[in-house]
C-alpha cells in the first residue's frame, strides 16, 4: 500500500515537472509552395552553411520551461525552392566546391543571423511569434561581393487554434514564408543581381575569394521593410 | 395525474426556464453597408480569409474555420474555398505581409504573372476578410472547491462577461471593388454557480457571432440589392 502511494505520489510529481516544461518541435519540411512569379533570365549559385542541413535553436523561459525547435533541412528546403523558382538556370553548390572552378552569373550564400521565438508565457498572449534574421550575400562572377542584404522575417500562429507543438512549428513556417515573400519582392530592388546578367567576365586570381564582410561594395545594408500592400 | 408527478413536472418546468433565462444572456447586433451590387453565378465561389496580423489582427484561426463551415452548409450554402489552399495557389501574394489591405491594390495584384489566371481557375469571386476577436470583457465573483477522504465538492458564484466583435469586409474580385461590410456584435455573460457540483451556463458569443456573420453573408452576397 505505501509502496503504491509513494508510486503515486512520484507520478504526480513527474506530471507536475513535465507539465512545468516546453517541448521539442520537430520541423522537416517548411511546405513552401511554387511562387507565381516570372523567372529572372540569370544562372545562379547557391552556397549553403553547414548549419542549413540541421539547424536546432534553443530557448529558456526564465525560471520556468525550455523549449527547443529543430529546423533539420528545412532552410535548404527553402532556399532551393525559392532560387530554383526564381532564376532560369539554379543549382547548389556543396561548400567544398571551388567557385573559381565554376559559371555562374550570381553566387548567393544565404546564412541565418538570429532566430528567436516567444511563447505564451512570455508575451501573456496566446500566440507562439518566431522570428528569423537571415543574411543574403550575393558575389559576382569574379568572386566580388556585390551585396550583403539582411532581412527580417516573422510568423505568428495561436496556440488556441492549433496546440502547442503545432503552433510553434506553423510560427516557424509562416517566417519562412514571410522570408520568402520579402526576397521575392525586394531582392532585386534591393541587390541589384539582375544586372549581373552575361557579365561572366574571366576570373582573375586576385577577386577569386569571396570578399571580406566590410568590404565596400556592400549595398543594401539596411534593414528592409515592407508596408502591408507590399510596397 | 397524481401530486407527486404534478410536483416533478412544475419542478422540470422551473428548471427550464430558470435555465433558459439564465443561458439566454446574450445580446448581438448583425448589420451590414452595402457599397456595390452583388451575386453569384454558375461555379463561382468565396474565399474567408483573415486580415493580416502585421495590422494587429487578432481574428483566431478557429472562428474563421466556423464561418467557412457555415456559409458551406445548409441550404442556401456558397461555394468556399479553403483559404490554406488559396494562399498556396496563388503563393506570395496572400502572405500577412504582402496581401493588399486595400481594394485600390487589386489592379496590381491582378497584373502580376498568373494571379487573374490562378483565380479564374479556382473561380473565386469574392474575397471576404475577416477582422475582430472576442475578449473577456469583465468578471467576478469567487468559488472554492475542496476534496477530502469523503468527498469533495465546490462552493461559490462566479461570472464572465465575454464580447465577441468581428467584421467582413467583402472585395469583389470581378469588378476589382469593395462590395461592402458585414458586421456582428455579440456580447454575453456566462454563470458558474456551484452548490457542491458546479453548473456551467457558458455565453458562446463566438460561436453565436460565427452563425449570425455566415448568415448575413450569405444573404449579402447572392443578394440582387440595389446600392
Amino acid at each position: 500500500m505505501a509502496q503504491k502511494f509513494r508510486t503515486s505520489v512520484a507520478t504526480l510529481i513527474a506530471i507536475g515537472i513535465a507539465g512545468c516544461g516546453g517541448a521539442k518541435v520537430t520541423l522537416h519540411n517548411p511546405s513552401i509552395p511554387e511562387p507565381l512569379i516570372d523567372q529572372l533570365p540569370l544562372s545562379v549559385m547557391a552556397r549553403y552553411p553547414a548549419v542549413f542541413d540541421n539547424f536546432v535553436h534553443e530557448e529558456k523561459v526564465l525560471g520556468k520551461e525550455k523549449w527547443s525547435i529543430d529546423l533539420g533541412r528545412s532552410n535548404r528546403i527553402l532556399f532551393t525552392r525559392l532560387f530554383d523558382s526564381m532564376f532560369t538556370d539554379f543549382e547548389v553548390v556543396e561548400g567544398d566546391v571551388d567557385s573559381k572552378d565554376l559559371t555562374f552569373d550570381a553566387l548567393i550564400e544565404p546564412s541565418i543571423d538570429a532566430f528567436e521565438f516567444s511563447v505564451p508565457s512570455q508575451s501573456q498572449t496566446d500566440d507562439f511569434a518566431v522570428w528569423i534574421r537571415y543574411r543574403i550575400k550575393i558575389f559576382d562572377s569574379n568572386g566580388v561581393l556585390i551585396a550583403n542584404w539582411p532581412i527580417a522575417a516573422y510568423g505568428k500562429s495561436q496556440s488556441a487554434s492549433f496546440g502547442t507543438d503545432e503552433a510553434l512549428r506553423r510560427a516557424a513556417v509562416l517566417a519562412m514564408r514571410d522570408a520568402a515573400a520579402l526576397i521575392i519582392l525586394q531582392m532585386d530592388k534591393a541587390t541589384g543581381i539582375s544586372k549581373l546578367r552575361h557579365a561572366n567576365a574571366p576570373k582573375s586570381e586576385s577577386t577569386a575569394s569571396p570578399a571580406p564582410e566590410d568590404l565596400t561594395l556592400q549595398t543594401a545594408a539596411e534593414e528592409t521593410s515592407l508596408d502591408e500592400s507590399g510596397k | 395525474m397524481n401530486l407527486a408527478n404534478k410536483l416533478m413536472t412544475g419542478r422540470a418546468l422551473l428548471l427550464a426556464l430558470a435555465g433558459v433565462s439564465i443561458s439566454a444572456c446574450v445580446t448581438s447586433r448583425v448589420e451590414n453597408i452595402r457599397e456595390n451590387t452583388t451575386g453569384l453565378s454558375e461555379g463561382e465561389g468565396i474565399v474567408i480569409m483573415a486580415k493580416s496580423y502585421h495590422l494587429g489582427n487578432e481574428t483566431e484561426a478557429k472562428f474563421i474555420a466556423c464561418v467557412g463551415n457555415s456559409i458551406g452548409r445548409g441550404s442556401s450554402a456558397l461555394r468556399v474555398v479553403p483559404n490554406t489552399e488559396f494562399v498556396d495557389a496563388l503563393f506570395p501574394w496572400f502572405e500577412p505581409r504582402t496581401a493588399p489591405a486595400e481594394t485600390k491594390g487589386l489592379p496590381a495584384l491582378m497584373s502580376r504573372p498568373g494571379v487573374a489566371e490562378k483565380i479564374r481557375e479556382k473561380g473565386i469571386r469574392y474575397v471576404v476578410w475577416l477582422d475582430g476577436d472576442t475578449d473577456k470583457v469583465a468578471g467576478g465573483g469567487s468559488m472554492s472547491c475542496a476534496a477530502g477522504p469523503g468527498g469533495g465538492g465546490c462552493f461559490g458564484f462566479a461570472w464572465w462577461q465575454n464580447d465577441s466583435n468581428y467584421e467582413a469586409d467583402v472585395w469583389d474580385l470581378s469588378g476589382l471593388e469593395d462590395a461592402g461590410t458585414v458586421s456582428a456584435d455579440v456580447s454575453g455573460t456566462s454563470f458558474l454557480p456551484a452548490i457542491v457540483i458546479p453548473i456551467p451556463l457558458i455565453a458562446r458569443t463566438q460561436n453565436k457571432a460565427c452563425n449570425a456573420l455566415a448568415d448575413q453573408l450569405k444573404l449579402f452576397i447572392v443578394s440582387d440589392e440595389a446600392v
